[in-house]
């Protein structure tokens, strides 16, 4: 009787092909979307996750804005997205700077600052990127190469060069090594000095790409900004790795003593801003993905449709039926297979497409969506139950339908 | 002991001042074997009737035993096991599913039964080949003639070894050669032992009836039982006595209604409302004297 429901399901789906074929589109266009934004985000994570090595386990980043809360033992309970994605601003200061430079047990240290403003050449004009100042101690911190030209050294703080990152050097000057050319910061002429090799996505935080920065000294950035720029991180390295922990704890009190106890800045060790990043991509993942699943929700919307005019349509048929002996409960069971079959084709195809989309994903860009397991099965299981949610009302209409006025219908 | 048993059964459609009486008050009793012919002018109650003996519909008073059993109280999904195992329906539009072919459309029965596939299919073609259909199996519908789709029906009806056979006009949409095999199944059925009941407007067909019964307006007016292949003496009779509502009685309805038209004055809305109940009385009262 089961397995004869469905077949009868999904005869009667051949036998209106387009109508069963638009109806799975809504099923198919939601889960794909789903799959995709879902491994998109995990894709990403697999990249950042990726990065403990690159950077090393004992850098310490001084961030602005209450980032995380943390618990008496200092274990992050809770990610502010708010400060999380991107610079953030504000609450570091110059006098900081300082403070945080002063605590002992410091190896390297650089203040990051960052100015705004288009960069131009000669003929041609940038917008997506972002200047950036720091020290000569920076490469070493992010243990990132300079793979043309050298940055500047110790002793050039004040010289007009820059070091640009590899999608700046692509897109402003259009060639791999634009080195000894020269770009104009706020009306200032500074000369390519290197380019760095590929950052890895998210280094400083989510929604950084340091490919698309320019670094050049602190304090030819003060000049070309002619006023005080903000910091917005502030890297720290230990001279010894096993006190990256006490390090991290003694900067925050020394910063939170400067600023009377508030707690305004938000210390990190690399583990620590893994986690963020890992969060503030999980909650942007699942953003995405619960706007993609209101697609779903309409697929549903349009299974249920299509099941009220069929049932409509069919109300001679459901009169022969319940004539020929079937029950409520038959009828309601024959509909509600209809509805299922239709989004369970309607969900194999999506997790068919959403694997082709992959691919696609794979070979056009540089991301690497991954799809796992769960997700799918989820996406599967969420298909088969809009299939039930939206069909059980069309299948109790066409239960509950009276067999001598749906025999009269049509004759 | 009869088979079907009914009692001052009544049928109402519509509260109020729409209400019709589709049966008023029916008393029958159909003893197994028989085989009944049901005739009456369109509106007297015939099909209301079949629809209520075959549990498709529920009376609105009276009782109805089906094999010495109360069934007018049973839940819809008892009727519908009742109706599956018990009766057989033929119609006069045929009623075969149009997207299945003919044998799956006589197994349709053992589908709702619980029978698995195979034993479905063989029942199906033994009832087939019964009605001389063996070489239709796997024909659509629509590719067949009336006749033959007829008869199709009919081996639906008669997939379950149904106590009951219903046919509401059998015959209604076919010509006189296939109305001929049809009926010559349906007496061969009763020959075998089956009950029957069946509606006709063709007095030629209750010479295949050992029994013919007359309505009008909602009751049994006349009720005899006639030898095969005979004419009932009073049928046509009876066609005379209670004629049809005709043309005049539309008019002296319509005229009725006339005098109780609420004038054209400012009366409130109110005042209309007692004016509409009156009418409403008073067409009752005529109904009644009709």
């Amino acid at each position: 009787m089961h397995s004869g429901n469905y077949k009868l399901a999904l005869k009667t789906m051949r036998s209106a092909r387009w109508q069963s074929a638009l109806t799975m589109f809504g099923i198919v266009v939601g889960i794909v979307s789903v799959i995709t934004t879902v491994s998109l985000g995990e894709g990403i994570k697999h990249q950042v996750l990726g990065q403990i090595n690159s950077v090393g386990n004992d850098l310490i980043t001084v961030r602005p804005g209450n980032v995380v809360d943390r618990d008496s033992n200092g274990v992050i309970t809770k990610i502010n997205p708010e400060y999380a994605y991107g610079f953030g601003s504000g609450s570091l200061s110059e006098q900081d700077v300082a403070v945080i430079q002063g605590v002992k047990g410091i190896k390297q240290s650089s203040p990051l600052r960052l100015l705004t403003g288009s960069v131009k050449t000669e003929n041609r004009e940038y917008d997506d990127g972002f200047v950036l100042g720091s020290n000569a101690d920076l490469p070493a911190l992010l243990q990132q190469k300079v793979e043309f030209g050298i940055y500047f050294s110790k002793g050039e703080d004040t010289r007009q060069v820059a070091v640009i990152g590899k999608r700046v050097a692509e897109q402003l000057f259009q060639e791999n090594v634009p080195v000894g050319q020269t770009l104009t910061i706020r009306g200032q002429d500074f000369i390519v000095r290197g380019v760095f090799e590929e950052f890895k996505p998210a280094t400083l935080g989510q929604g950084i790409d340091l490919n698309e920065a320019i670094f050049i000294p602190n304090e030819s950035l003060k000049i070309a900004a002619g006023a005080a720029a903000p910091v917005v991180r502030v890297l720290v390295r230990p001279d010894n790795p096993a006190n990256t922990k006490n390090l991290a704890n003694s900067i925050t009190s020394a910063v939170r003593e400067a600023h009377d106890g508030q707690n305004d800045i938000t210390v990190l060790r690399q583990d620590e801003n893994l986690v963020v990043t890992r969060g503030v991509l999980d909650s942007l993942t699942g953003f995405i993905a619960a706007i993609a699943a209101v697609s779903l929700l309409v697929g549903g919307i349009g299974i249920m449709n299509i099941m009220l005019v069929s049932v409509s349509e069919r109300t001679r048929e459901i009169g022969i039926r319940k004539a020929v002996g079937a029950t409520n409960r038959q009828i309601r069971k024959q509909f509600l297979a209809e509805a299922v079959m239709i989004s369970f084709v309607g969900g194999i195809i999506g997790v068919v497409l959403a694997y082709v989309v992959n691919f696609m994903i794979r070979v056009t860009t540089n991301l690497h969506p991954i799809i796992t397991w769960p997700v799918v099965v989820i996406a599967a299981g969420v298909a088969i139950s809009v299939g039930i949610i939206f069909g059980t009302i069309p299948a109790i209409k066409a239960a509950r339908k009276d067999p001598i006025e749906s025999l009269r219908v049509g004759t | 002991m009869p088979i079907i048993s009914l009692k001052d059964v009544s049928k109402l459609y519509g509260f109020g001042d729409a209400t019709t009486v589709a049966l008023d008050e029916v008393n029958l009793d159909v003893d197994a074997g028989e085989f009944v012919a049901v005739m009456g002018p369109s509106g007297s109650g015939k099909s209301t009737l079949m629809n209520i003996i075959g549990l498709l519909d529920r009376p609105t008073h009276g009782g109805y035993n089906l094999s010495n059993r109360s069934v007018a109280k049973l839940r819809p999904n008892q009727r519908a096991k009742l109706r599956r195992d018990k009766i057989g329906f033929v119609f006069q539009s045929f009623n075969l599913l149009p997207k299945m072919n003919v044998i799956d459309n006589v197994a349709l029965p053992l589908l709702y039964k619980g029978v698995s596939p195979v034993k479905r299919l063989k029942r199906a073609a033994d009832v087939l080949e019964r009605v001389g259909l063996a070489d239709r199996q796997y024909f659509m519908p629509k590719t067949l003639s009336g006749g033959q789709v007829q008869r199709a029906s009919i081996a639906r009806a008669l997939v379950n070894d149904p106590q009951i056979i219903i046919a509401d006009e059998p015959t209604g949409n076919l010509d006189s050669a296939a109305s001929l095999i049809v009926m010559e199944l349906l007496s061969e059925l009763h020959r075998t032992g089956n009950t029957i009941l069946m509606v006709t407007h063709n007095p030629e067909l209750t010479r295949y009836a050992d029994r013919v019964v007359y309505m009008h307006d909602g009751s049994i007016v006349h009720d005899q039982r006639t030898p095969l292949g005979e004419l009932p003496n009073l049928a046509n009779r009876a066609s005379f006595l209670y004629p049809r509502r005709s043309e005049e009685d539309d008019l002296a309805g319509v005229s009725a209604m006339m005098q109780f038209r609420p004038e054209k004055t400012t009366k409130k809305p109110k005042k209309r409302k007692t004016i509409k109940a009156r009418k409403s009385r008073k067409t009752t009262v005529r109904s009644k004297d009709a």
